[in-house]
């Protein structure tokens, strides 16, 4: 084993694998940096090389561009407030926190020694882990993953604190959601209304960019200032050095976290990270648990470190048993294929230099990634004090092309405006957007995991395996202790829990919002209630509690806003014309996205940016002609380039030329 | 920005609203050139291969290991440019290229059984007909039927004598599965399946897990994944689907140990398989086994071009790079081409719509499974 560990690290550092590694960083970074696109734009940028270059070299590319591309994603999120992917999304809630203060090289440089240290524990843990991980894989069967999803589904709770009803339903939304398309367990497509486009489901990142991206882009817009209010770069890479080492615990806890959710085949990056989020701040106490959500440097820590070791989690079911977490490890299965070697049992014994020069490639590309953004982390931070509308015009071509790639139906660029549309709503109203995304994400595995259960084993033979009864435990104790010291606060006013209530961002809405939209909310789970009484008995379960639960969510939430409105005095003016400023400018924003939308449907989106960028930024942005023209030119290249070199798919219009077809 | 917002937003919004509801009435991705052509058309110099499948996938492997070693076999040597278009269980892709592929030779059509079943059952959605269209190169496939040994089935009077169900996992019942759940219907030994798994590895996991019992692999994937099982008791191979040769269903040369499932019922039951459940079993088996991986053109395309395919065919055949590399990703199945596989291949297509209601039936009866269309 130590013969092929070191001459596979020989193999590495050979000159012309070497250079693909660098190649593949670099690629991983540059597609990982633009919103959304991610592991799907990594795959489809490197797939025409692949299969022409030598095994080794094909390797060195594909591992250097996966072990990057979600180091790189970190800073749309942080700096912009949008998504870089879909698991990136979690570094929203305190990465993003803080560069709004001003601290976005701080919040950079620890995201990225985190990413660093989460790839490097994450190959040591793939290089231990090789002989043991068949038995521990196999240890886990359909119940504990199914108590896996529970747990991650539970995590709703945790990220809602404060406002625990509003948390509910936005989960209970969110599972909603996930369950359109094909039913795991039946052969019904469920609310797909006879398209085919939704029976493949909604997209995952197409739904992040709608709901945390376009939801920012047009209150960004409106307001016209740049991201970060704070004074300047101030504490930078040194206070993030610092913040790291301080909590080197939870560096550890997060890759471990997500090297079992990348072992583990079926849960996915995304529900990894949110879920190595969710411990971090579930475990932390009471008192320093408050600056959570606020710019708290953990909160960043934990996912960001899950975030890599993910990606080497999941190199385990890929080479041992062929089962591919997301579409770089596909791709990576697929290389492997045309090179004559298939995963399973014996690429252990046959192949063990190919394993190994994998597992050094990933160390090596996490380190070189990592610094090099670390590198960039200053310059780069300074986007976050760039005026808004400039950066939005370019990031609405890409964030709609982004969200493209997936399932290329055009019909998905209304489907992400309607989504933009609810992220504001919910927004504006304070319902938190994380329970929404986790619900989604979880949908389907949960449903998958459960059925699986129940027709493979008998409820008393489940139940009692040992790690069920530890998820058990692990799902069940905390519940209790908080409800014992509810009970016990209640007797002792002065020790009562504080709730770090979460308000809506931005002005204030009307009253009566809090009374229209859990109405709607409530419309919709009942409508979705009795469209799934139409399914098969399998295929109608999920469908039916998720429905129930969420009604009754929006059934409290729309008491409480009749009772408030009753109890409230009128608001203040001033309160209100501030609304009324947001609204006209959230409403302008829209008419823009949606005019990009539907010149997109007419010229397709390369000649649909090429009308749209000039007058977006002379009327909005504000911008002098030659920097317009500039701007577009570039944008426009950038596009085309992407579309011819590197396989990244564009809309194409009733008009499009044929040419540009 | 301007003076009277409130009342310019409304009027916008209202433009802009009527202009996305036109939209979504059509789809202007179908939009495109018809490309009819006439007689003695050349193939162009670019060639989309239009995958109905996700990138890295099985389908997309092979159509993409093989596009190099066309353009150095095909006459003119056309460049061969893959475009994935995932979803709706392929069939979203396959009827993209069907109405706007056109008949020059300019697209060429990547096909796996899942395309063909959905066609085979008549899915409403399904738009393309592969009785009509023009097969240019096809590659078969193979699996392997293998149980637990813990069920105590080691051979044929094992199981005729079994009286426990054998428990199954599967993707759906109406994809790849088919031809299994087919097989054990043939023997009279239908499975207690459980649907859902995202794919066959994940089955083979659950096998390995004990969570199911009996369960079949592609050859390629058996013997990387399997015959370790094998070797080590944790597997008891069945049968094989066995391959086509003249007509007649023989030994898959991959595996030629194992019996087909012919012979298998020949020592369960002492006599030839027949009657409906056979006939549905092989005329679901020859297409989506056979020829499981493909290359089309639409109906239509002019027989110069078909035929510059055809002759590629032969070159790769004699290529010893080809030969050397192409092992796992062919699965140690040959190529079909030319013009008497053509007349097979459609015919093949051509499914008697008796074979396709006792399939359907089957599915309701066994597996509560019940389809849209007829």
């Amino acid at each position: 084993m130590l013969d092929a560990a070191f001459s596979a690290l020989g193999n590495l550092f050979a000159l012309s694998n070497l250079v693909f590694l660098l190649l593949g960083v670099g690629s991983g970074l540059v597609i990982g940096m633009i919103p959304g696109l991610g592991g799907t734009g990594a795959v489809a940028m490197l797939l025409p090389f692949v299969f022409s270059l030598e095994p080794t070299q094909a390797l060195a590319l594909i591992i250097g561009a996966v072990a990057v591309v979600h180091t790189s994603d970190t800073i749309a999120s942080v700096l912009l407030g949008i998504p870089g992917s879909a698991s990136a999304s979690v570094l929203m809630l305190d990465g993003h926190q803080m560069a709004k203060k001003g601290q976005g090289a701080r919040a950079l440089s620890i995201a990225f020694l985190s990413s660093m240290a989460g790839g490097l524990l994450g190959a040591l843990g793939l290089t231990l882990s090789i002989p043991v991980a068949r038995p521990l894989v196999l240890s886990f069967g359909a119940p504990e993953l199914f108590m896996l999803t529970l747990l991650g589904v539970s995590l709703t709770a945790v990220l809602s604190r404060g406002n625990m009803l509003k948390g509910l339903l936005a989960g209970a939304f969110g599972l909603l959601l996930g369950g359109i398309g094909a039913a795991p367990a039946a052969a019904d497509y469920r609310f797909t209304f006879g398209s085919l486009f939704l029976s493949e489901g909604l997209d995952l990142v197409a739904v992040a960019l709608g709901i945390f991206g376009i939801a920012e882009i047009v209150t960004l817009v409106g307001t016209r200032s740049s991201v970060a209010t704070g004074s300047g770069l101030g504490s930078g890479w040194r206070t993030g050095l610092r913040d790291v080492v301080e909590h080197w615990r939870h560096v550890l806890r997060g890759a471990l976290v997500g090297m079992w959710a990348g072992v583990l085949p079926g849960l996915g990056a995304t529900a990894g990270t949110w879920m190595a989020y969710g411990q971090a701040r579930a475990t932390t106490r009471k008192e320093s648990k408050k600056t959570f959500g606020k710019g708290d440097p953990r909160g960043i820590i934990a996912p960001e470190s899950a975030n890599n070791s993910v990606e080497a989690g999941d190199l385990i079911p890929t080479l041992l048993f062929g089962i591919p977490g997301g579409a770089p490890a596909a791709l990576l299965l697929g290389a492997l294929l045309a090179f004559n070697i298939e995963p399973g049992p014996r690429i252990i014994t046959h192949d063990l230099d190919i394993v190994y020069t994998i597992i050094w490639s990933f160390a090596l590309a996490s380190i070189l990634g990592a610094a090099a953004c670390f590198v960039l982390s200053r310059p780069l931070a300074k986007l976050s004090f760039v005026r808004f509308p400039v950066l939005a015009g370019g990031l609405i071509v890409v964030l709609f092309t982004a969200g493209f790639q997936d399932s290329e139906q055009i019909a998905l660029l209304q489907v992400m405006l309607l989504l933009g549309a609810i992220g504001w709503v919910m927004k504006a109203c304070g319902i938190p957007r994380a329970p929404f995304l986790i619900g989604f994400v979880l949908s389907l595995p949960m449903e998958r995991y459960y059925f699986l259960t129940a027709n493979l084993y008998k409820f008393d033979q489940w139940i009692v395996r040992p790690w069920v009864l530890i998820l058990l435990a692990v799902l069940v104790v905390p519940t209790v202790f908080s409800l014992v010291k509810k009970f016990r606060s209640r007797r002792d006013p002065e020790a009562s829990d504080i709730a770090d209530e979460e308000e809506g961002e931005g002005p204030e809405p009307p009253r009566i919002w809090s009374i229209v939209v859990p109405s709607v909310f409530l419309v919709v789970f009942v409508a979705a209630f009795v469209i799934s009484r139409g399914y098969s008995s399998q295929a109608r379960l999920v469908p039916g509690l998720v429905t129930v639960v969420g009604a009754a969510m929006a059934l409290c939430a729309l008491v409480v806003g009749i009772r408030a409105r009753r109890r409230a005095e009128p608001q203040e003016t001033s309160t209100r014309e501030a609304w009324a400023v947001e609204w006209r400018a959230v409403l302008r924003s829209f008419a823009w996205l949606a005019g990009f939308v539907a010149l997109t449907y007419v010229l397709g989106v390369l000649l649909a940016a090429l009308v749209f960028l000039p007058l977006f930024l002379r009327r909005v942005a504000e911008m002098r002609w030659l920097g317009i023209a500039v701007y577009t030119v570039c944008t426009v290249g950038a596009l085309a380039a992407l579309a011819t070199f590197a396989d990244i798919a564009l809309p194409i219009g009733y008009l499009t030329p044929v040419g540009l077809l | 920005m301007s003076r009277k917002p409130i009342s310019r937003i409304p009027v916008a919004v209202a433009v802009i609203a009527a202009g996305l509801g036109m939209a979504a009435c059509g789809n202007p991705q179908g939009v495109g050139d018809d490309g009819k052509s006439d007689a003695g058309a050349k193939i162009p110099s670019r060639v989309d291969m239009v995958i109905p499948y996700d990138e890295g996938g099985g389908t997309d492997t092979w159509a993409r290991f093989l596009a190099p070693y066309l353009k150095d076999h095909v006459e003119s040597g056309p460049t061969f440019l893959p475009e994935n278009k995932p979803g709706g269980e392929s069939i979203t892709g396959s009827n993209e290229f069907v109405r706007s592929g056109g008949t020059d030779g300019k697209e060429v059509l990547v096909t796996s059984g899942t395309t063909y079943y959905q066609a085979l059952l008549k899915r409403p959605e399904v738009e393309f007909d592969f009785s009509k269209m023009r097969p240019l190169i096809m590659n078969g496939s193979g699996g392997v039927i293998y149980t637990s040994p813990k069920t105590g089935i080691k051979n044929a009077d094992d199981l005729a004598k079994s009286k426990k169900k054998l428990t199954y996992g599967g993707i759906s019942a109406t994809g790849l599965d088919l031809t299994m759940l087919q097989a054990m219907d043939v023997l009279k030994k239908p499975v207690d399946a459980t649907f859902g798994f995202e794919g066959r590895e994940t089955a083979l996991l659950a096998y390995q897990r004990g969570e199911v019992n009996i369960d079949y692999q592609t050859t390629s994937a058996y013997k990387t994944q399997v015959e370790p099982l094998v070797e080590k008791d944790k597997a008891v191979p069945l049968m094989s689907f066995g391959v086509l040769k003249d007509g007649k269903v023989v030994r898959d040369p991959n595996v030629p140990d194992l019996p087909t499932v012919e012979e298998f019922y020949r020592k369960m039951y002492g006599k030839e398989p027949s009657g409906r459940a056979y006939d549905s079993y092989k005329s679901f088996l020859v297409p989506g086994c056979t020829y499981q991986k493909g290359l089309w053109a639409n109906e239509d395309t002019p027989d110069s071009i078909v035929k510059a395919y055809w002759a590629s065919v032969d070159k790769l055949k004699k290529d010893k790079k080809f030969a050397k590399k192409s092992g796992e990703v062919l699965g140690g199945y040959p190529l079909y081409s030319g013009e008497n596989a053509e007349k097979q291949i459609q015919k093949a297509f051509e499914i008697d719509p008796d074979a396709r209601k006792y399939a359907l039936d089957m599915l309701k009866r066994e597996y509560g499974e019940s389809l849209g269309g007829t």
